[in-house]
């Protein structure tokens, strides 16, 4: 049954063959089926690309009795990712990449100043194997995408193809009740109408911004969205809201959806 | 005679001593053959017999892996391991690629030992035994043979599991091995420039720039120890940190280990980065059909009570992933 193992992997198991290439090496941080599944897909890793900002956020304190977004920390947020994005982004371009798939980004407080934050933007940039360049994104950069290589497969066999990875983000100060509001309630179950309100206008302004940037990407939808609320150290009744997305178009050669396989059911006998 | 010895039970059974002595020998053959960067002789007995079937073979592989294992012509010879404990001296971060290279070293050894073509299932393991500022540096896996293969002098270490390695053969992509890049860089601020006490929202460019040179150089490292294997890698492990030391003036410490899986591609581009032109070949197409399945059995669904559908009864406020 040894057959099955192809010609080169054989002569590689046989200890035979040279194993050094001259060609160099790309980086990528994929796993075994995101692997094959972006060759599958016509795409080749060329390597990581990451960005970074370390980022000195201002002092901001919502006023104790008011429902408000907080400029100072939700600008801060949304230009330290930005720039975290863009240099990831220009990393990609000057390794000449089409794109990049499976985009991490991550926040982490540095411990010395509670004021610092790290930001980390971290995909693989790929290149279409045939050269194609109809994958770019609309000005001609790569595409970025926080989509697995499974999910990037998928979509693409589902007749759309990423352009950009894009984000809402909001930071907004919860009103405090005051004392006799609290008292007033005491022992009966009621709506909390500000704060109801507070988490529906925080949210909206993130999607919102996240839908903006789509426009302006020239996208026809986004897919894969993850709207989540979140701290990063701040005080009580300060949230962030976050809405993140890779922002789709249809490929060039639009596939009808009766010419979409219809998936199998399998029953997996791993858990 | 020590003082407590009475607490010691059969402290003067020929038996026990004779096992303590067995115990000290086997011990200091340990120490010698690994100085030597040769397998002690117990463990080369085990192989030995597990190679030539006068004992069983040993497997860390499930029932499932051990299906597709034989389907492709595999056979389990002998689950083996590898231990560097090392003490970091003069830096912690290139201690990391020190430790998991002689771990490598040594597992690659018994590898050959056995007469394997490659070991799979390769895990890293480490203890939680923070020891004086130390680490033990764990390679565990299990050494196959491919049936009709002549044994290899260099092995190919797989840090993925059967099944994921048998994926990639069919692909005719083998994953050769593990690299390490690790880097560390101080930088003094001597102007004070990082602290921003008083200041709005602002980049830290000293602290970016840090961050990212640090970032590139062990990216280098890691390409490098790579080329020497194959020519890509998947990275499993990305890890940062950013430290602060007090003084005048203060210093700051940043330091990058990426853990990766190289693998050889057949016919690959050069693709090194950069200085990649566009007139590249295309490397084989892959001839694996993928299909689209939906699992009846993985959860995800609200049902299941998988965190990602309910989580309104967790915390959510931690930092990390967005």
């Amino acid at each position: 049954m040894t057959s099955q193992i192809p010609a080169h992997a054989q002569e590689r198991l046989k200890g035979l063959r040279s194993s050094a290439h001259s060609t160099g090496v790309f980086t990528s941080d994929f796993s075994v089926n995101e692997f094959l599944l972006v060759r599958k897909a016509g795409f080749e890793p060329i390597g990581l690309c990451v960005g970074t900002c370390v980022y000195h956020v201002g002092i901001q304190y919502g006023s104790w009795k008011k429902n408000e977004e907080l400029q100072v920390l939700s600008k801060a947020m949304y230009h330290a990712r930005e720039l975290a994005m863009a240099r990831m982004r220009a990393e990609a371009q000057a390794m000449n990449a089409d794109g990049i798939v499976g985009v991490k980004l991550t926040i982490k407080r540095l411990e010395w100043d509670e004021n610092l934050l790290e930001f980390i933007a971290i995909g693989t940039g790929v290149v279409h194997g045939d050269g194609h360049k109809g994958f770019r994104a609309h000005d001609g950069g790569p595409f970025t995408s926080d989509l697995s290589g499974q999910d990037f497969w998928s979509l693409l066999h589902a007749g759309y193809r990423p352009v950009e990875m894009v984000m809402g983000s909001c930071v907004y100060h919860v009103a405090h009740r005051g004392m006799f509001a609290a008292l007033g309630t005491t022992g009966q179950n009621v709506e909390l109408e500000n704060f109801t309100s507070a988490m529906y206008e925080a949210r909206e302004i993130a999607i919102e911004r996240m839908q903006h940037e789509a426009a302006a990407a020239k996208a026809e939808g986004v897919v894969g969205v993850d709207i989540h609320e979140g701290s990063h150290g701040w005080q009580t009744h300060v949230i962030e809201f976050f809405a993140i997305g890779t922002a789709v178009l249809p490929l060039d050669q639009e596939i009808a959806p009766e010419k979409i396989a219809d998936p199998i059911m399998v029953l997996s006998v791993n858990d | 005679m020590g003082l407590f010895d009475w607490l010691k039970p059969g402290a003067s059974d020929p038996a026990i001593q004779a096992a303590q002595a067995a115990s000290a020998q086997r011990q200091q053959d340990i120490q010698q053959s690994l100085r030597s960067g040769r397998v002690p002789s117990d463990i080369a007995a085990r192989l030995e017999g597990s190679r030539n079937g006068t004992q069983p073979w040993i497997a860390t592989l499930t029932p499932a892996e051990l299906l597709i294992a034989r389907s492709h012509g595999f056979r389990p010879i002998a689950a083996i391991s590898a231990t560097c404990w090392l003490h970091y001296g003069w830096s912690w971060t290139e201690g990391h690629a020190q430790g998991w290279e002689a771990a490598l070293r040594r597992l690659r050894a018994e590898a050959r030992a056995c007469g394997a073509n490659a070991v799979v299932d390769v895990k890293m393991r480490s203890i939680a035994l923070a020891v004086e500022n130390s680490m033990d540096f764990t390679l565990i896996g299990t050494a196959v043979r491919v049936e009709g293969l002549p044994a290899s002098e260099e092995p190919v270490i797989a840090t993925v599991p059967a099944l994921e390695f048998v994926k990639l053969l069919d692909a005719d992509i083998v994953p050769t091995g593990i690299a390490i890049g690790a880097h560390y860089q101080w930088m003094t601020d001597w102007r004070d420039s990082a602290r921003m006490t008083w200041m709005g929202n602002v980049e830290s460019r000293p602290l970016s720039q840090l961050w990212e040179s640090v970032r590139q150089r062990a990216h280098a490292d890691l390409r490098q120890r790579a080329a020497s294997q194959g020519n890509g890698v998947l990275a499993h492990v990305n890890f940062s940190q950013m430290f602060e030391r007090e003084g005048d003036p203060k210093q700051y410490l940043g330091r990058h280990i990426v853990v990766a899986t190289v693998v050889d591609v057949p016919g690959a581009q050069g693709t090194r980065g950069r200085w990649r032109g566009s007139d590249t070949q295309r490397s084989a197409p892959l001839a694996q059909e993928f299909k689209m399945v939906v699992d009846v059995h993985a959860g995800g669904t609200p049902l299941t009570g998988s965190s990602r559908h309910h989580q309104a009864y967790q915390t959510n406020d931690e930092d990390g992933a967005i």
